[in-house]
């Protein structure tokens, strides 16, 4: 798309008081762009306010303070607002009584959008086959499906998905993680919710994370794996300075504070013992550190977690879950 | 259920494209466009299509039922009125029908998908508020004249014995139809405005039918007259070839009521502008 940087999100001092307390803040002077041409994971822990961020971007929300726009304009001032943003809220937004193939259409109206784009994002949802059928039976990944279709009714330029995930078999979700990819690779603007750092690590290129309505950290996808940790493998080893020595390649990062252990980055546990085992080099532990992307983005958190469970024990630090 | 899972076959993106290779630049949001929607909206869910057959079943069989076992006993009584007894009960049908119209957006969440496709909001209330009013109009009127004549088979002969072209029988139809009508666009209101659907139903019920009658009961003449300009009780003097008796004039009636409604509406609107969905 020529114009995609007229795609972009901008929010600015965003702000949100609910029920007139101004000690309470939902969305607390939140300011980020989304560019288009990327997937934007938008995280945070529950309550952090990213459904309520979602919501006065579309306008659906008026901000106690600040703005959003959305290609330059407040989303409702747009001619085509379909054409512009497709949005899958967190709250169900369709009415049970009505088949899916008529709550698109009756969407589909307001904008003269024909109805071979209504059978069109009914296949791309795969829910042609009950499309005739009440939204009151649906399953709640069947309803998730319909929520994505309507989002791309209007083939819009920039996509807001609240959580598509939810409730999606592991078919749906990978599909939803094609999709996300596919639409930002067409140039278009994808914002997405999750609280799931693993799933966004695969989906996302950049990361907007939030905590009580603050914005906790703006940066990419990559950026944040590597200062996670993420894919490392801990090996513990008596020859701890031999074996180094055997791994070390341009692309592998070797870090050993404590002596007989190494923190191996930029290949596998499978090499790593390959490479033990034909040189006689005993190991005593060879640990992919898979937890620590999540923990990364626990301990960014933490502070700003609002609703912890109170009861269990404390977890043991960096543990493999 | 049995109905096929969605999954078996989901779309690859790679295989389906998400773009609407043509014309999808020609999507624009238009009044027009609001007013098919809401057109579509109403006929596609079936409470529209059972609170329609009720209300109109209700006044026929009335209609025919009161013409049918007429004995000259209830002679004093307007024969508009006494045919269109059953419009008593088609005004539930028909004010529920209304607030599901609006308030039944907010209880299933389908109120954020319509404000998400029209963010300027308040073609939706209008939208939803004319279409309604011509669909409620349309089907009262024709039931109101089908049910005269067919109880005009048995009145005929009897002191109830009118045609369409005596004076005043097809204004009696007609403002039986727009009180039935502006009564029901003033529930519809309700919805908008307390977005709940027991609650509008309990708010047209209590403050539109019942509590004007008892304020009625009062012994304070100031009380009595201001009553008649209450909705329910302007609309108790249309519908009828005689003059009703303690009631304001039809003309002043009409007036009145959809004067109600408007101001209603227009509370609606402004809070429909104003509150967060
Ligand atoms: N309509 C509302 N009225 C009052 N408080 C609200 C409302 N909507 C949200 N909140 C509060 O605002 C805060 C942020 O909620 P929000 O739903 O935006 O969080 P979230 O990040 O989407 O959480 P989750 O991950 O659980 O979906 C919460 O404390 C919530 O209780
Ligand atoms: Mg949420």
């Amino acid at each position: 798309m020529a114009d995609s940087i007229e795609d972009m999100i901008r929010a600015y001092g965003l702000t949100k008081h609910y029920g007139g307390k101004p000690g309470k803040k939902a969305v607390d002077d939140l300011g980020f762009e989304v560019l288009p041409g990327t997937v934007t994971g938008f995280l945070g822990p529950n309550g952090a306010g990213k459904s309520t961020t979602m919501r006065m971007l579309l306008g659906l929300d008026a901000p106690t303070r600040g703005r959003a726009t959305i290609g330059g304009r407040e989303y409702a001032g747009h001619p085509a607002p379909l054409h512009e943003v497709g949005a899958l809220l967190e709250a169900r937004s369709v009415h049970p009584g009505r088949s899916a193939f008529h709550h698109l259409m009756a969407l589909a109206h307001t904008h003269s959008i024909p109805r071979s784009r209504v059978e069109a994002v009914l296949g791309l949802a795969g829910i042609s086959e009950v499309a005739r059928k009440r939204v009151k039976g649906f399953s709640l990944g069947m309803g998730q499906r319909l929520g994505i279709a309507a989002a791309l009714l209007g083939d819009p330029a920039t996509v807001i998905l609240d959580e598509p995930v939810n409730g999606l078999d592991p078919e749906g979700v990978l599909w939803v993680r094609n999709l996300l990819k596919s639409l930002a690779a067409e140039g278009r603007t994808v914002l997405v919710s999750s609280h799931l750092m693993s799933e966004m690590a695969l989906t996302a290129d950049h990361l907007i994370i939030i905590g009580r309505g603050r914005l906790l950290a703006d940066t990419t996808v990559e950026r944040f794996v590597r200062e996670s940790g993420t894919g490392t493998v801990k090996v513990v080893t008596p020859e701890a300075g031999r074996l180094a020595e055997l791994l070390a390649a341009p692309a592998v990062h070797i870090t050993g504070d404590t002596p007989g252990v190494l923190d191996v980055r930029g290949t596998d546990a499978e090499h790593i013992g390959r490479t033990a085992a034909a040189h006689g080099i005993p190991l005593y532990e060879l640990t992919p550190q898979n937890a620590s992307l999540e923990q990364a983005f626990m301990d960014l958190t933490r502070d700003s977690v609002e609703y912890v469970a109170s009861t269990g024990a404390p977890q043991p630090e960096g543990a493999a879950a | 259920m049995s109905s096929p899972t969605p999954t078996r076959n989901p779309a690859p993106p790679s295989a389906a494209p998400t773009t609407a290779t043509t014309a999808s630049a020609g999507y624009r949001l238009s009044t027009r466009g609001v007013l098919r929607s809401e057109w579509h909206k109403l006929w596609t869910l079936r409470s529209t299509w059972i609170a329609l057959t009720a209300g109109v079943a209700l006044v026929l069989a009335v209609g025919i039922t009161m013409g049918a076992t007429y004995d000259g006993d209830d002679a004093e009584i307007d024969t508009i009125v006494f045919t269109l007894f059953g419009t008593q009960l088609s005004q539930i049908c028909l004010a529920v029908l209304g607030i599901l119209v609006t308030a039944g957006e907010y209880s299933t969440g389908m109120i954020r998908a319509s404000l998400t496709a029209v963010p300027t909001r308040l073609s939706v209330l209008w939208s939803k508020a004319g279409i309604f009013t011509a669909v409620a109009f349309a089907v009262s009127l024709v039931t109101n004249v089908v049910t005269f004549l067919a109880a005009q088979i048995w009145l005929a002969g009897s002191d109830k014995e009118l045609t369409l072209t005596d004076d005043g029988v097809l204004a009696a139809l007609t403002t039986s139809a727009a009180s039935l009508t502006l009564l029901s666009l003033i529930a519809l209101g309700l919805g908008a405005l307390l977005r709940s659907v027991p609650g509008a139903i309990g708010a047209f019920v209590g403050g539109v039918i019942i509590l004007p009658e008892i304020a009625a009961m009062l012994p304070l003449d100031a009380i009595d007259t201001a009553v008649r300009y209450f909705p329910a009780q302007a609309a108790s003097s249309l519908g009828s070839v005689a003059r009703v008796e303690n009631t304001i004039a039809p003309g002043t009636a009409l007036l009145t009521l959809a004067l109600w409604a408007a101001v209603i509406i227009a509370a609606s609107s402004v809070l429909l502008k104003r509150r967060d969905v």
